[in-house]
């Protein structure tokens, strides 16, 4: 390279002129450079985020992404400074659940800012970099790793107490890059519904936060169980055909209110799961249309209807997950 | 019949072993050799698939010099322990840790194949 302004005498080299390094050395080297500084930035934004709770399930369709925005916002409703990243990247729906639909990202000096949802939650999403929803990610492992190491290195989340991970279903390796990139991670909230094949994915879930060094802070069931609320004649008894072939009975009140409710996909499980595998059971979500509609619409339903049975649902399992948080040593073992 | 796992009182750290105590005042002595073959994270599983990669692992873990390590509790259901030399990842369940002080497979004879139990 005869023409380059730069030669340098290697330490150790015989004296000669050096040429620079290649294009191609020279790229590696920025790769490697950015590397490191995405390393770095990792590691101040896992200083600066107080709590990071992964949320999976094993199976889809289970309602990750409601329960990650629920608890997400039943935090910030605590006053609590929340964050949302949505590692989900075929399939993100976070955005649209908090009202960010068609939104897109600010970038300021290469760092990413995140859009702001709901009571002020963070979101981060890849829902905002598609030119439409229509348009699939087709990616391979790398260029996914790659993007999710950048939404979590490149992305100026400022302080947060809490930062909710909402992954696509599956144990697969978005986790594992999540768990491998971002340090201190709390632990895991696995979701899951009560019926048997859902149970099954959970149990994996488990045993796959076991080999990721991650704690699970526990098991939550949703679409527990759909409330039937009526009124009739003070003193009536009701009698409404239930799943499974039972009758379920209840007795109109003296407003004449009654409420039945109907186990859909069974009951309990979760809780049977979380016992079986010796993890906390944070608590049953209940079936809600409302988050269906809120959902579509981009008002959660802890958004809608703050005192609601699903909001109070939700400032449970958030209880509970705070008391994992604030627990570790209390198990009455003695280590000698 | 799902056993029933007695609760773990106290764990003794010894130079090349520990011993266990659990509530029904049973003891056990678990070596640091068993505990870190059995080691659950993602890195050591899949060697103990295969007789080779299995015995390479034992070998491995019975080269490590002796050390006590650094026990935590996992919330209320596992524990962790630090090494200074040697693999740290895995979370052991106290059923793990129960199948190893009863000398039993805690893999129950399960292959491990990442991201598809």
């Amino acid at each position: 390279m005869a023409d380059s302004p730069v030669s340098i005498n290697p330490p150790g080299g015989n004296g000669q002129g050096f040429e620079g390094p290649s294009p191609q050395e020279q790229k590696q080297m920025e790769q490697a450079f950015a590397q490191m500084k995405r390393k770095m930035s990792m590691e101040e934004i896992g200083r600066k985020i107080k709590h990071k709770i992964m949320v999976l399930s094993g199976k889809g369709g289970v309602g990750k992404s409601t329960v990650s925005t629920g608890l997400a916002l039943s935090l910030a409703q605590q006053g609590h400074a929340v964050g949302i990243l949505d590692i989900d990247i075929t399939g993100p729906n976070v955005p649209k659940m908090m009202g960010l639909d068609g939104r897109r990202l600010h970038v300021e000096n290469k760092r990413i800012h995140p859009a702001q949802g709901h009571l002020g939650v963070k979101v981060i999403s890849m829902a905002f970099l598609l030119e439409d929803e229509d348009t699939p990610v087709v990616w391979r492992g790398p260029i996914k790793l790659g993007a999710i190491q950048q939404f979590i290195g490149d992305v100026e989340w400022g302080e947060l107490d809490y930062l909710v991970i909402d992954f696509p279903p599956g144990t697969s390796d978005e986790p594992l890059t999540v768990a491998q990139s971002l340090p201190d991670i709390d632990g895991m909230v696995i979701v899951t519904t009560p019926q048997q094949v859902a149970l099954l994915d959970s149990r994996k879930s488990i045993t796959f936060s076991e080999s990721l060094k991650v704690p699970v802070l526990g098991v939550v069931e949703n679409m527990s169980g759909f409330t039937v609320n009526g009124n009739a004649a003070p003193g009536t008894q009701v009698s409404i055909a239930g799943p499974g072939g039972k009758t379920l009975s209840a007795t109109a009140d003296d407003q004449g209110d009654f409420s039945v409710t109907l186990d859909i996909f069974k009951e309990g499980g979760g809780k049977d799961t979380a016992e079986e595998f010796g993890v906390p059971f944070l608590g049953a979500l209940p079936f809600d249309p409302g988050f269906v509609r809120g959902g579509d619409d981009g008002v959660h339903r802890i958004v809608s209807e703050p005192d609601g049975p699903s909001a109070l649902a939700f400032a449970k399992v958030v209880a509970a997950i705070q008391d994992q948080l604030s627990d570790g040593a209390d198990s009455g073992l003695e280590i000698i | 019949m799902t056993e029933v796992l007695p609760t773990l009182k106290k764990l003794e750290r010894r130079q090349q072993d520990m011993v266990l105590t659990y509530e029904n005042e049973t003891e056990y002595t678990v070596s640091y050799d068993d505990l870190r073959f059995a080691c659950p994270c993602a890195k050591c599983s899949p060697m103990r698939n295969e007789d080779d990669s299995s015995r390479s692992l034992r070998r491995q873990v019975e080269a490590l010099p002796a050390e006590k390590p650094t026990v935590r509790t996992v919330g209320k259901y596992a524990l962790a322990f630090e090494w200074i030399q040697g693999c740290s990842s895995g979370i052991y369940r106290f059923e793990r840790i129960y199948d190893l002080a009863n000398r039993r497979d805690p893999d129950r004879g399960k292959p491990y194949v990442h991201g598809a139990w």
